[in-house]
């Protein structure tokens, strides 16, 4: 399966991981073991030029920092007809920018609460979400 | 090696809808001009520095020779330079070091981009690659929509408002309409930018700038050439460059562009001036929250008080730094490799004394400021007389 609603990257050891353990609605970055950065998205390689980084799972809840409504897609997303995508910081500081579903774009607020969620988008394709908490759930 | 060096000449192709050329053509009708002013041949060439941002929106790989030999300058030194919307001024900069390094003596800077061939969602298609194409693109991030999260940003951090966005198209508007070069002469009303369609909320219509076709040449000099060919030449003082983080996601902060801080702060100390020496200036305005945001990061007001400098018509002629009166990327149009160069052709004019009707009386120090993508890339350049 292939991250994104769109991709035009192959599918590499890496990615194959992330998306793995994304089906099982675990979100994880890589940590770098030589100097401790730590990143989500994940990467193979450390900023300080390490390629000894390891898996850890991020946090899935965390708030709106910015958002914004696309009327006019790409033309590789012309089946979608207008979408929000939003900037999260997570709970463990790392920032993450998807699309927010569950909400109105005249509800959203900076500072909202939410969670992360994945979601199948084809046969072949996965993506995380962002999903307002539920009120229980804060 | 040359102490200082100079702009000897200058040249700028009309821009707007172009299809009546090709990228060549267009590539020539910048660079005819420059030649004209400079009173030189083009044997006095002694090397070429192309920029083209996008070899799709060209439809031909590697177009510098093409633009090159089409021009006339025969078997010399010839490449291309390339960092996205700040393409234009990355080749001043890679032609300002052949001729500081005393490679070449004279240096002709061509920058050119055919983008209207391409409908609008497949030039946002084009564009969109050039984000992080593993995990921003592939969620449907377009460049609009990264600056319109910049523009939420600033609006709750700072109080920007929505009008404050328009109104730097108008004031924009209002200065393309005295441009003969630029794409759209027209003057708009605030409320026409307010009613304006929504492309990426909170941004409209008339806060993005145009896909265009254009070109512009500079002809850059030793000292020594500069002061035999010309007896007004510019002077590039002080460059300054910075880059910032693929992700926007990772960014520190989304009110402001990191890079064009950095880049401001090395250019400012090469020159050896503040923000408030600055007497004109052409900032990147790809979105109008983009110039909001220059005005802050460059230093000519505070952070935050962006939104307030062009309420107060700051960034008018007779405010404290007049800024883009040439109509800017929002109505000069944005053919992504001419930019840059036709940044550093609009000071040059005002430091001539040469703009008309849009002139800022008794210019001496110019800048220039050039973002590349969504502030990965940033170069300012300034000038003097």
């Amino acid at each position: 399966m292939i991250l994104g609603y769109v991709s035009c990257l192959p599918e590499t050891k890496l990615m194959a991981k992330f998306v793995e353990e994304l089906k099982n609605e675990r979100l994880m970055g890589t940590r770098c073991r030589k100097c401790g950065a730590k990143y989500l998205p994940p990467r193979a390689h450390c900023k300080c030029g390490s390629a000894d980084v390891e898996w850890f799972e991020a946090s899935r809840q965390g708030k709106i920092l910015t958002y914004t409504s696309v009327g006019f897609p790409p033309q590789s997303m012309s089946k979608h007809k207008s979408y929000i995508v939003a900037i999260a910081e997570l709970q463990d500081g790392s920032k993450l920018l998807a699309q927010l579903t569950g909400v109105s774009l005249k509800m959203l607020r900076v500072g909202m609460p939410v969670q992360v969620v994945s979601r199948p988008v084809s046969t072949d394709k996965i993506v995380y979400e962002l999903k307002p908490m539920d009120v229980m759930e804060i | 090696m040359t102490e200082k060096v100079g702009i000897v000449g200058i040249g700028h192709a009309k821009f707007g809808k172009r299809t009546d050329v090709t990228l060549r053509e267009l590539a020539h009708e910048a660079v005819t001009p420059a030649l004209v002013d400079a009173e030189i041949n083009v044997k006095d060439i002694d090397a070429s520095v192309i920029g083209v941002t996008s070899e799709e929106f060209a439809a031909q790989v590697s177009p510098a020779i093409l633009v090159h030999d089409y021009v006339g300058i025969g078997n010399k030194p010839v490449f291309r330079v390339e960092a996205a919307c700040a393409t234009g001024s990355a080749a001043v900069r890679a032609g300002w070091s052949l001729v500081k390094s005393g490679l070449a003596d004279v240096v002709l800077v061509v920058g050119v981009e055919t983008m209207t061939h391409l409908g609008t969602p497949e030039a946002t298609e084009v564009i969109a690659r050039a984000g992080d194409t593993r995990w921003e693109y592939p969620f449907g991030a377009t460049f609009p929509s990264y600056y319109a999260l910049m523009a939420i940003a600033h609006m709750h951090k700072y109080g920007t408002t929505r009008e404050q966005l328009s109104m730097v198209s108008v004031k924009n508007h209002m200065y393309g309409a005295m441009n003969p070069y630029a794409h759209i002469q027209k003057t708009i009303t605030l409320e026409e930018t307010m009613k304006s369609a929504m492309i990426c909320h909170p941004l409209n219509l008339y806060d993005c700038c145009l896909i265009s076709d254009g070109a512009a040449a500079v002809i850059l000099a030793s000292e020594e050439k500069a002061k035999r060919f010309s007896d007004t030449p510019v002077w590039l003082v002080g460059l300054g460059a910075a880059s910032d983080t693929m992700m926007i996601s990772e960014r520190e902060n989304l009110t402001e562009l990191k890079a064009t801080k950095t880049a401001a702060e090395r250019a400012y100390r090469m020159a050896g001036i503040t923000s408030s020496d600055v007497d004109v200036a052409v900032v990147h305005d790809c979105f109008t929250i983009a110039e909001i945001m220059a005005y802050e990061d460059l230093g000519f007001c505070k952070k935050g008080e962006g939104g307030k400098f062009i309420e107060e018509k700051q960034s008018y002629i007779g405010g404290k730094t007049p800024i883009n009166v040439d109509g800017g990327l929002k109505s000069k149009g944005h053919p992504l490799g001419a930019t840059g160069v036709s940044m550093t052709v609009e000071i040059t004019k005002q430091l001539r004394d040469e703009a008309g009707k849009r002139q800022v009386k008794g210019a001496e120090i110019g800048l220039s400021h050039n973002v590349g993508e969504a502030g990965q890339y940033c170069f300012v350049h300034v000038y003097s007389r």
